[in-house]
């Protein structure tokens, strides 16, 4: 053991020793992925709108309480507000084309109603607080808001969504407030609660976080992990063989299979803690999420409990090394280095083609899924943040993941040693 | 010391590399090994180094055979070859530690041999600079240091002086002297007829898998029946290869 620990301590100084490998390995990849999955919710809102920052929202008769709403608050201004008078919004509406084109751009309309064109829609929730708090049981507000978008664009929808549940409602609440009188007093509190605050809305938010999260991070590492293996199995395998500097290793008083152990451990070591590492950030990006855009891949509250995080850590180094093994057996086989080169990142094809599986699919595995090697890795860790996964899949998936790495090491090295 | 008999290996079927070697080394002697190459020079030092494993014969290292004392036999061994190239991110300092925790080098002996060896090639100071930032000739003599770094009985130096300039060729030379006079048994493998002439005691030629001639450079140039070696080494050549 003792060599063994003596080969990863060189091979663990040899990646510290250039901040290059170091930021390649540890760093960029966590980084750039971070970076795609925020830059996505951008890509499509420009897809969308044409335009980078702005979620533009049409607001017709806009009451003053609307207005001085969105200048109060911070969360509102996500949106973008264009408002526009009835008699504008009737020009804009007589054009039935170009109105429905500028809808399936992605344009939110927001018409407020207050029931009757004459009265203004503040007056109108006013007189309906006045009249409940005078104890009118008959009273009756017919103030509505409207909000118009692409029904046949998800895009659309799911931005429809976000401006009434993250704007509408807050606004909604607001008015008791502004315009609520002696009934605000009376009849209800003043207190609110805070939208984002992670103990009241924990259930709700994780919920949907972690639904996203089982669509998106299981590829994330996936990828993310393989990316790394690929690398260091190319740099300590192919490249030292190649180089030579493998042979002077095996020349020392030293079993090639220590030798080897000692890589795969410092290999899984480095890619583990480069995996969490990922996570972690994939934490830290949905929990900075506050504004919660509507396209966000990792929405705000993504959330594990200790046994489902042990669950996810515990598979990483029995993924890592079964990559590993995979990636060694080609070396093994393979003796040209551009051949290694490319037959290592094929399986990133595959990890990615599994990644928008995953990402888009809309049913439960199947069983003989748990048994597929590496697929089952990403199974699990869908299943752990959707709170779906059974003590049979993560018996399974862990021992035939660990099974079939320890007999594809063995087969390669015992092959290796006889040549 | 280094014993090879009828030693053959084929990659394939069809080819065979080594066909039927056999030569013994001595304590204190340099054996030469000549040939063009493709000659099967390489895979036969590799197979005496147990890089590689012959398809048939026998080699033997002090009385030990790789299949069943094979770590043993790496105790005895020093290969040096210039396909070799050292990790550019390290230094020679943490080449020499790595290697010495690798041989079981104990520790208060560590200094001395580092101090030796560094002084020898002069290596000192260059000893924590990185490999990419040192010329060929510095990174062959560390290769050369740490190589040898345990002392082994036995040296196998594949082509040293290849790619060097005269003076770090001359001091790899001088070296290699010095070591068969502390009684190493070398097998040494060169294109350079002088080195070889200088250097080796004993030469074998090996042409197409075969050696095809084996003795002094005298009785090397006496059995062509040349002027001098390097007529005889081709007339040699010429007289075994088959096109």
């Amino acid at each position: 053991m003792g060599k063994v620990i003596t080969v990863f301590k060189w091979e663990i100084k040899k990646l510290f020793s250039s901040w290059r490998r170091t930021v390649a390995l540890f760093l960029l990849p966590a980084v750039l992925l971070m970076v795609a999955l925020n830059i996505f919710p951008i890509l499509i809102n420009y897809m969308s709108t044409g335009s980078i920052n702005k979620k533009p929202v049409t607001v017709v008769g806009a009451p003053e309480s609307f207005r001085s709403y969105v200048e109060e608050t911070v969360d509102a201004r996500v949106f973008t507000y264009d408002y526009k008078t009835y008699q504008e919004y009737g020009k804009l509406m007589s054009d039935k084309e170009s109105y429905r084109k500028m809808l399936r751009k992605g344009m939110l309309v927001c018409y407020f109603y207050s029931g009757d064109p004459k009265i203004d829609f503040d007056d109108e929730i006013r007189n309906y607080y006045n009249n409940i708090s005078a104890d009118d049981t008959n009273a009756f507000s017919r103030a509505v808001v409207y909000v118009a978008y692409d029904g046949n664009s998800l895009t659309s929808e799911a931005r429809a969504e976000q401006f009434k549940e993250g704007v509408l409602k807050d606004y909604q609440a607001s008015l008791i407030d502004k315009l609520g009188g002696d009934y605000s007093v009376i009849g209800s509190s003043l207190f609110q609660t805070d939208g984002f605050n992670p103990v009241t809305d924990f259930v709700g938010y994780r919920t949907t976080a972690n639904t996203a999260a089982s669509r998106v991070v299981p590829g994330v590492l996936m990828i993310m992990m393989y990316y790394c293996v690929y690398s260091l199995v190319s740099d300590m395998f192919a490249s030292e063989r190649d180089r030579g500097f493998m042979a002077k290793l095996i020349m020392t008083p030293v079993s090639r299979r220590k030798i080897y152990a000692g890589k795969i451990l410092a290999i899984n070591v480095i890619v583990s803690c480069s995996t969490v590492i990922t996570m972690l950030l994939m934490f830290f990006s949905s929990w900075i999420n506050r504004s919660n855009d509507a396209m966000s891949l990792l929405p705000f509250g993504m959330l594990l409990t200790p046994s489902e995080l042990l669950i996810i850590l515990g598979s990483i180094p029995i993924t890592v090394l079964l990559m590993t093994a995979v990636c060694i057996s080609a070396v093994f086989q393979l003796r040209r280095m551009q051949d290694i080169t490319v037959n290592l990142q094929l399986p990133l094809i595959y990890f990615l083609g599994d990644f928008f599986v995953q990402m888009f699919r809309g049913t439960r595995p199947i069983t003989i899924e748990y048994f597929v090697p590496l697929h089952n890795t990403m199974e699990l860790i869908a299943e752990t943040f959707k709170a779906q996964n059974k003590a049979w899949h993560v018996i399974v998936i862990y021992l035939l993941n660990l099974i079939l790495a320890l007999v594809v090491l063995n087969r390669t090295f015992k092959k290796e040693e006889n040549q | 010391m280094i014993k090879v008999v009828d030693v053959h290996k084929s990659y394939t079927k069809e080819n065979e590399t080594i066909k039927g070697v056999s030569f013994e080394v001595h304590e204190g002697q340099i054996f030469g090994l000549l040939g063009p190459n493709g000659a099967g020079k390489t895979t036969l030092m590799q197979m005496i180094a147990t890089l590689m494993k012959p398809t048939s014969g026998q080699i033997l290292i002090d009385g030990l055979s790789a299949d069943k004392n094979l770590l043993d036999i790496h105790r005895k061994i020093g290969f040096l070859t210039n396909e070799i190239k050292l990790d550019p991110m390290s230094t020679p300092n943490n080449l020499f530690d790595f290697f010495a925790e690798l041989y079981d080098i104990p520790a208060n002996e560590l200094k001395d041999r580092r101090d030796q060896s560094f002084a020898r090639f002069g290596i000192a100071p260059f000893a924590d600079k990185r490999i990419n930032e040192l010329s060929t000739g510095m990174k062959q003599k560390i290769s050369i240091a740490i190589s040898l770094i345990h002392n082994p009985p036995v040296i196998i130096f594949d082509e040293p002086t290849n790619g060097l300039d005269i003076l770090t060729s001359k001091q790899v030379t001088d070296y290699l002297k010095e070591l068969k006079e502390q009684g190493h048994a070398i097998i040494l493998s060169t294109h350079i007829f002088s080195v070889a002439e200088e250097l080796c005691d004993e030469i074998a030629i090996l042409v197409d898998g075969r050696i095809a001639a084996q003795g002094t450079v005298e009785q090397l140039v006496k059995q062509a029946e040349a002027e001098n070696f390097e007529k005889a080494f081709f007339k040699i050549y010429v007289a075994n290869h088959v096109e």
